[in-house]
């Protein structure tokens, strides 16, 4: 009765061992009483201890958390007490990037689940985020939330609107909440405090994941960049986006993709959006990241001078009418300096 | 006292101001006669107060955010704290082609189809009901549409640009949305485009579209038809007349079952006629428009300082109707005199004036409206 309120009427065990950030699971968790001592010293929960630092690490190393089987009962509620535990190790490693991966590795694994569930299943996963669907139609305001719009194939001009309506694939509304659920986890990371305990227990694997980190950020390593080598487009870009007026977002892919081919760190990236009226640092982080391959797997080159123009963000110099790309400019000023 | 301004102060004496929605969370801004720039940051707590600034200032252009802010009368946007914007598309003739050869009257009705195209948008393919909808003359060169739908009033720069990029179907990726199909046959595949006109969104629209047009094209003398297919961008006397030979009743049958030949060039058609299927809205060259999430829009009941017209609400029903020379008028009919500098045939209030150059007594309503735009000398 008590799981009336929720979207998912009666959930079974093993749906919210493979969804545990849903609503009836962080109430599940509740309803068994445990404490976080007992979490996390109990023989009992040993697995999940397990589990728990497992689901962090390949968040960290891979960007993917594996499934595991899923067989028993005991397996299920395991696997239930392993996020929480793993939640505590990410937000005791105080560290922003891994609260990030682990996040979207989250997000990505429950993509992976949804989009072999059922249209039924996928509707009321959809409303416990808040995404008013109807079939395989989605209230475009919610479309807009979520969708990847930067990606010429998500713009919402390539889309069947309908009535307010988005016509979607089945594995695309699962994208849609994959990208609600990082949302989610991430805003909650973000606010929680780690247990003071925490350290005594999995102290190694937080050392073992900093040390990751810190690795992993040496190897960005940033070159100094000369802004005054940029070709006009790419100047005329930047001191639109930090005078604060909205570059559209071909202005934006084209911005920070050269930013980063030229070697600027995602931060001093993020630095240049930072007076945008509408900045959001995560939001802005997520979408950088994800052009720049960090999280896409795909590193986007910057768009060649050509279509540059067609987007009307062309204003050339000199030294344009002997290149056709943007980083030559930039190339050709650096050898002549 | 200058006469404008003079005119102005008789119509805030007692002006019929609709005063916008949050009205005390908004930013409003004036351009006052003989002043160069703009008063901003400054906030209302009662419309009392709205109404004496502009009893005491009669000022030439009144604009309000359409964001909503905290702290409205803030220096700094950081300092406002955002609250939410009404969805505002602001169609203006800057954007129409050709707009500088012609009248103001042809002007404002080649703006007038374009508002047609966007409310068939925002109706059909977005789903907002006529009560989310609020449409303005803006007293100058255009139409201002409204849109504060609970829903629209939160959503950030990004997601506004994805609707106004809907509209005026920029980053359409044609080879997405139109699907290619081979059809394979004995020896060879048929390659053919699949359109639907039944489906929503743009592939819907530009299936309508072409049936629509090469129907129309279909009915007409060779010659007519070939005229009509030329002025679409991009389009020869030789593609149009190959075309227009290829349209045979089959083939049109065929089209309006959704198939399309590769052959018929099709392709070239359907290009500019997308352009002509969208809104005209911001100019051609796509330069980096200000995010409309902090715009200053003209205030519905105030004067247009370029016009003297009011900046006018229009019923979503009677807008085939509205007439701005007649509608947003607000000055009486009594003789005024004035020096025309330069000569104008317009139709005003229902009357056709042909004005010459020199001294002429006109109503008052064509004095303010020749002063205004510089035609004139009071």
């Amino acid at each position: 009765m008590f799981f009336k309120w929720f979207p998912f009427n009666f959930v079974e065990l093993s749906t919210m061992a493979r969804y545990p950030f849903i609503s009836a699971a962080k109430e599940w968790v509740k309803n068994e009483k445990a404490t976080i001592e007992e979490i996390l010293f109990d023989d009992i929960y040993e697995r999940a201890r397990g589990r728990g630092a497992e689901r962090v690490m390949q968040a960290v190393i891979a960007g993917f958390i594996k499934d595991i089987p899923l067989l028993s009962e005991i397996d299920c509620v395991m696997e239930i007490f392993s996020y929480p535990v793993a939640r505590m190790i990410v937000v005791a490693s105080g560290s922003e990037y891994v609260i990030r991966r682990y996040a979207l590795a989250e997000a990505k694994r429950a993509y992976e689940n949804l989009k072999n569930e059922s249209i039924n299943f996928i509707e009321k996963m959809a409303d416990e985020f808040g995404m008013r669907i109807n079939g395989n139609r989605m209230y475009f305001v919610d479309y807009l939330r979520y969708a990847p719009t930067w990606d010429i194939k998500w713009k919402l001009v390539n889309r069947e609107l309908k009535k307010g309506e988005v016509v979607l694939e089945k594995h695309e509304i699962a994208r849609l909440l994959q990208e609600a659920i990082r949302k989610k986890i991430y805003n909650e990371l973000t606010y929680m405090y780690p247990p003071p305990e925490i350290k005594k227990v999995f102290g190694d694997v937080i050392d073992e994941i900093k040390s990751r980190v810190s690795f992993r950020e040496k190897e960005n390593k940033i070159e100094e960049v000369d802004a005054r080598l940029f070709p006009p487009c790419i100047k005329n870009l930047v001191s639109a986006t930090k005078s604060g007026m909205n570059v559209p977002h071909v202005g934006r892919f084209t911005l920070v993709t050269f930013l980063n081919a030229v070697g600027m760190s995602v931060e001093e990236i993020l630095k240049i959006f930072s007076s945008s009226p509408d900045f959001n640092a995560e939001k802005t982080r997520y979408q950088i990241e994800h052009i720049t391959g960090k999280i896409s797997g795909t590193n986007y080159t910057p768009p060649k001078c050509d279509t540059i123009r067609t987007w009307g963000l062309c204003f050339p110099d000199d030294i344009c009418r002997r290149v056709k790309h943007p980083l030559s400019y930039y190339r050709l000023k650096r050898r002549r300096k | 006292m200058n006469f404008l301004r003079k005119k102005f102060m008789e119509y805030y004496s007692n002006p019929f101001i609709e005063f916008p929605a949050r009205f005390d969370r908004r930013e409003y801004a004036f351009i006052l006669f003989g002043e160069g720039g703009m008063r901003r940051h400054i906030s209302f707590l009662s419309k009392d107060d709205l109404l004496s600034y502009l009893r005491k200032n009669s000022p030439a252009h009144v604009y309000y955010s359409s964001a909503y802010y905290r702290h409205p009368d803030a220096g700094t946007m950081r300092e406002k704290e955002w609250m939410g914007a009404d969805l505002i598309f602001d169609l203006d003739a800057d954007h129409i082609p050709n707009a500088i050869q012609m009248s103001y009257e042809e002007m404002l009705l080649e703006v007038k189809k374009e508002l047609e195209k966007l409310l068939s948008f925002l109706m059909e393919d977005f789903g907002f009901e006529k009560r989310h909808i609020r449409l303005y003359f803006s007293g100058g060169r255009g139409y201002h549409c409204h849109v504060s739908h609970p829903d629209v009033i939160p959503l950030g720069s990004q997601e506004r640009r994805e609707i106004v990029d809907y509209v005026t179907a920029r980053g359409l990726n044609f080879k997405g949305i139109v699907k290619e199909k081979s059809i394979p046959k004995e020896y060879f595949s048929d390659k053919t485009l699949e359109i639907n006109p039944k489906r929503g969104g743009w592939s819907g629209r530009i299936a309508r579209g072409i049936i629509e047009f090469l129907r129309e094209v279909k009915k007409m003398e060779r010659e007519k038809a070939i005229k009509k297919l030329m002025e679409l961008d991009g389009i020869g006397e030789k593609t149009a007349s190959s075309l227009y030979d290829f349209l045979t009743e089959e083939r049109i049958r065929r089209i309006e079952d959704g198939k399309i030949d590769q052959s018929t060039e099709f392709k070239r058609i359907a290009i500019p006629l997308i352009k002509k299927l969208s809104v005209s809205m911001q100019s051609s060259t796509d330069e980096p428009v200000t995010g409309d999430i902090k715009r200053l829009i003209r205030l519905p009941g105030s004067l247009h300082g370029k016009t003297g017209l009011r900046v006018t609400n229009v019923d979503v029903d009677n807008l085939h109707e509205f007439n701005p020379l007649r509608d947003a008028v607000v000055f009486g009919e009594n003789g005024i005199k004035v020096v025309v500098e330069k000569p104008l045939s317009i139709e005003m209030m229902e009357n056709k004036f042909k004005i010459e150059r020199g001294m002429r007594e006109v109503p008052e309503y064509l004095a303010v409206f020749l002063v205004a735009r510089g035609f004139a000398t009071a």
